[in-house]
């Protein structure tokens, strides 16, 4: 069982395993704007997104934004309906997630195909990427589409049981797919992340419901959304007692990531893990875009607290 | 004795007719200001047991202390339309409890037992997750405290349970004592339509 | 197009999802708009869930969605019944003090009353309360006073200008209770009697001025220290209770302490009633100013060998020791034995 310390006022936590130390410090978070002019979002911030160049796309509203890592906003753009996802191709090009249907943008924020289907892309929670085709979350269905790159749903990911789908309360249904083609995705009903081939068939799962214990989920519905590192390390973010978790492929617990840094009414917190491991998390009540990187604290149980400058006051 | 009225009386009469127009005229004003006789009611944008954003609070309690009936009129009631159906609902499980070996949570949330548990639909003998579940709740158990109430409330739950004034039990106090009692004034005594 | 049998499968709810997504869009089209109206209140900044719960199609098994039982609050033609009896009982008892000049029947009625307006309509609301609800109305251009508040606090009002106190006499449920236990009358000496009345109206000044604050202020302090509605409902706070049962005791030799000394209400009707047009009487016709009601009033009402009319509660003890009131009960015949000054006839 790992044994947790908390430092609850710097969001910094350490999960000391048997072999190795590895905690993650808030770097900088990006603020989000409470506003009204086009660049801003006023309301909610549904997905993040990391792209080939590192630059970070967030979906909030009806917009697209994207920011540098240093929190330059380099551009941003309208979606014609509100977006709950989006997912960034390897040229740049960017894949919203609607309601009813999927919008594809090229890097500069030109729109140039949606695909439109109100029943198999009732409410697209998610998306993801691979060299044939597309992946994306309908959460009024409650399971995985796979599409070819075209848009042509070609099969079912996640229907083919008991339940008709993944149990998902929240209302949203998240999943990552790594390089092997392998889908991680979250169910939230069941308390663990399963894994499943593109074609539809389940190859495991981990997590269970252990109330308190950090090492599996509590609450009525956790995880809610994930993410992979780039050494095929899983990040989930978890609510009701909002933060981030970093778990191994097997599904033993690393670290807790952000835990009292959310605001409490968090709920559905996208998160993104760029080429270098930084970790982003969505704080969907503040609009705000938590930074955390890794730290190698060593032998030491120290919590590092993040320079002055750079703490910001909810 | 005579016939003819005296001044007195007279007087006494119009006195009396004054006073009879005057409060039949006060009547008459409060009548153009009058309207059907509400019933309290719960606000639950202002309870704080229901109001989004009022998360990590304790449980305010005072519907269930406060009336003057014994069992209070206040009852938590599930909305099905809006219930999850969860295996594990935070508001029938006290989910920070130890976990049994079936992997439920061992203690239930509701103090007094209020809450009835049953799998719908069709149900999976051999998995327990995975079924849906219907949450009831006894109304001759309930009294009214509100925690499931915030145990269910987002983010944790999906706030399909609220707290409601139930009229068949109401007496309708002129002086509700939970709406002097109510530290977020949530309640309201207006018509109801 | 490879597709799944499950694919296939999910279109007989086809009709369904269209009819939901159709909704959907709707609600995602007024999502886009209300997002774009200007900011929010905080409270703007949560977002309760859409289309959560696993509908009955999911569940499966002709699940069907249990409805949530709604109580409907008292039904309005109810309160129409209470104003109508409240006015019955009101000239029901005018009519027994004025004319029938019956304790019997009076005691009847006011029997009646408890059962009636205490015990079934829980003695709340009652024209003692609906002081505050006018004064609210007064000062609160927001407040909706009910039709069946203005009702009852106006008509036994009318009935006082008319007739006397004889809402009082059987017809109020507080002063029925205490009538009832009024076992071994003991006189007030005039004096303390008179000044304890001047509570009363400390009372009301003081009920009306709580009443009249604003909404977050406001306390209907009638109804917080109602000594009897705690019996009627058979429960209530323990303050409650023990000045209701601190009344009653006192009330079995000091006739009525609430109705003297206590009633807000009774104030106001004490000032109506020095205008009334009928008053009450001791004799049923003739003054004989033979003295032998002096002692009468177990409430301290007969002033010079007459009734006073703000203070006679109208009870018709008073009536027994009239000679004339013998000669007309028992027809001519010899008069029955005197009912001796100081004992419940």
């Amino acid at each position: 069982m790992d044994r947790v310390h908390t430092n609850a006022q710097h969001g910094v936590l350490t999960a000391t395993t048997m072999n190795s130390r590895v905690s993650y410090r808030r770097q900088r978070v990006l603020v989000g704007h409470r506003g009204f002019a086009p660049e801003q979002v006023s309301e909610s911030v549904h997905g993040v997104a990391v792209g080939p160049d590192g630059a970070i796309h967030v979906v909030g509203d009806s917009r697209v934004v994207v920011l540098s890592p240093d929190d330059q906003r380099l551009r941003s753009w309208a979606a014609a309906r509100p977006g709950y996802s989006l997912a960034v191709a390897a040229d740049g090009s960017v894949y919203v997630g609607e309601e009813g249907q999927v919008e594809l943008f090229d890097r500069a924020g030109k729109r140039h195909d949606v695909w439109r289907d109100a029943q198999r892309f009732g409410l697209v929670t998610a998306i993801g990427l691979f060299d044939e085709g597309v992946v994306v979350a309908d959460v009024r269905d409650r399971c995985l589409r796979r599409c070819d790159r075209a848009g042509r749903v070609l099969n079912n990911i996640g229907k083919d049981n008991k339940m008709k789908g993944f149990l998902v309360p929240n209302r949203h249904l998240d999943f990552a797919i790594d390089r092997e083609k392998v889908l991680h995705v979250c169910n939230p009903g069941k308390h663990r992340v399963e894994r499943y081939t593109v074609d539809g068939k389940l190859l495991g799962h981990f997590g269970r419901f252990t109330g308190s214990d950090p090492a599996g989920f509590s609450g009525c519905c956790n995880p809610t959304n994930i993410a992979l590192t780039p050494n095929e390390h899983v990040v989930v973010t978890e609510k009701a007692g909002p933060r981030a978790k970093l778990y191994d492929a097997q599904g033993k617990l690393l670290a807790l990531i952000g835990e009292g840094d959310f605001d409490l009414s968090c709920k559905n917190m996208d998160v993104a893990v760029d080429g270098e491991g930084r970790v982003y998390v969505v704080d969907t009540v503040r609009l705000q875009l938590c930074v955390y990187t890794a730290v190698e604290t060593g032998n030491t149980t120290k919590p590092t607290r993040p320079p002055a400058s750079q703490e910001v006051s909810p | 004795m005579s016939d003819k009225p005296t001044r007195r009386e007279i007087l006494g009469h119009a006195v009396r007719g004054a006073t009879l127009v005057g409060l039949g005229g006060a009547a008459t004003y409060l009548l153009t200001k009058s309207g059907k006789e509400g019933t309290w009611k719960l606000n639950p944008e202002a309870c704080v047991n229901s109001r989004l954003g009022a998360v990590g609070v304790d449980v305010c309690e005072r519907c269930a202390t406060s009336c003057v009936l014994a069992l209070s009129a206040v009852r938590a009631v599930n909305d099905h339309d809006k219930c999850g159906r969860c295996y594990i609902c935070p508001a029938y499980f006290d989910v920070q409890s130890a976990i049994t070996p079936e992997g439920l949570p061992s203690q239930k949330l509701c103090p007094r037992d209020a809450i009835d548990r049953k799998p719908i639909g069709d149900i999976d003998p051999d998995d327990p997750a995975n079924n849906y579940y219907e949450y009831t709740i006894d109304e001759r158990l309930c009294n009214g405290c509100g925690r499931c109430v915030m145990a269910c409330k987002e983010p944790a739950g999906l706030t399909s349970i609220r707290l409601e004034v139930r009229h068949d039990l109401c007496l309708d106090c002129n002086r509700c004592a939970i709406a002097m009692d109510c530290p977020d004034d949530a309640y309201d005594r207006s018509p109801v339509s | 197009m490879i597709e799944d049998s499950n694919v296939r499968g999910c279109e007989h709810t086809r009709s369904w999802r269209e009819r939901r997504a159709r909704r959907g869009t709707w609600v995602g089209l007024v999502c886009v708009v209300a997002l774009l109206l200007p900011a929010a209140p905080a409270l703007g900044q949560y977002e309760r869930p859409v289309d959560a719960a696993p509908a009955a199609e999911d569940i499966g098994e002709d699940y069907a969605v249990p409805v949530v039982q709604v109580h409907p609050p008292r039904a309005a033609w109810r309160e129409l019944v209470d104003v109508i009896v409240l006015g019955g009982a009101l000239g029901l008892a005018a009519w027994i003090v004025h004319w029938r000049r019956s304790r019997r029947a009076l005691v009847a009625l006011t029997i009646g009353c408890i059962a009636y307006f205490g015990f079934h309509r829980q003695g709340c609301v009652c024209p003692i309360g609906a002081i505050q609800n006018v004064t609210v109305a007064l000062v609160d251009s927001q407040y909706a006073i009910s039709y069946f508040a203005v009702a009852i606090f106006f008509l036994p009002l009318v009935l006082a200008v008319l007739f006397g106190r004889v809402f009082c006499a059987g017809v109020c449920p507080l002063g029925a209770i205490q009538e009832l236990v009024l076992l071994h009358p003991l006189r007030v000496p005039r004096r303390t009697d008179r000044l304890l009345g001047l509570l009363k109206w400390v009372y009301l000044v003081a009920a009306i001025g709580f009443a009249a604050r604003t909404a977050v202020d406001r306390d209907f302090i009638i109804c917080r220290f109602d000594p009897f509605v705690g019996f009627f409902r058979f429960a209530g706070p323990l303050h409650m209770l023990l000045i209701g049962g601190g009344l009653l005791l006192v009330g079995v030799f000091i006739g009525r302490p609430y109705c003297r000394y206590f009633c807000p209400y009774g104030a106001i009707l004490s000032l109506l009633s020095r205008v009334s047009w009928r008053r009450v009487t001791i004799t049923p016709d003739k003054e004989l100013d033979c003295g032998l009601c002096a002692e009468a009033c177990p409430y301290g009402a007969i002033k010079d060998l007459r009734a006073e009319r703000s203070t006679c509660l109208a009870c018709a003890r008073c009536f027994d020791y009239c000679p004339r009131h013998r000669i007309r009960t028992t027809g001519g015949r010899a008069p029955e034995a005197a009912v001796s000054p100081g004992k419940e006839s």
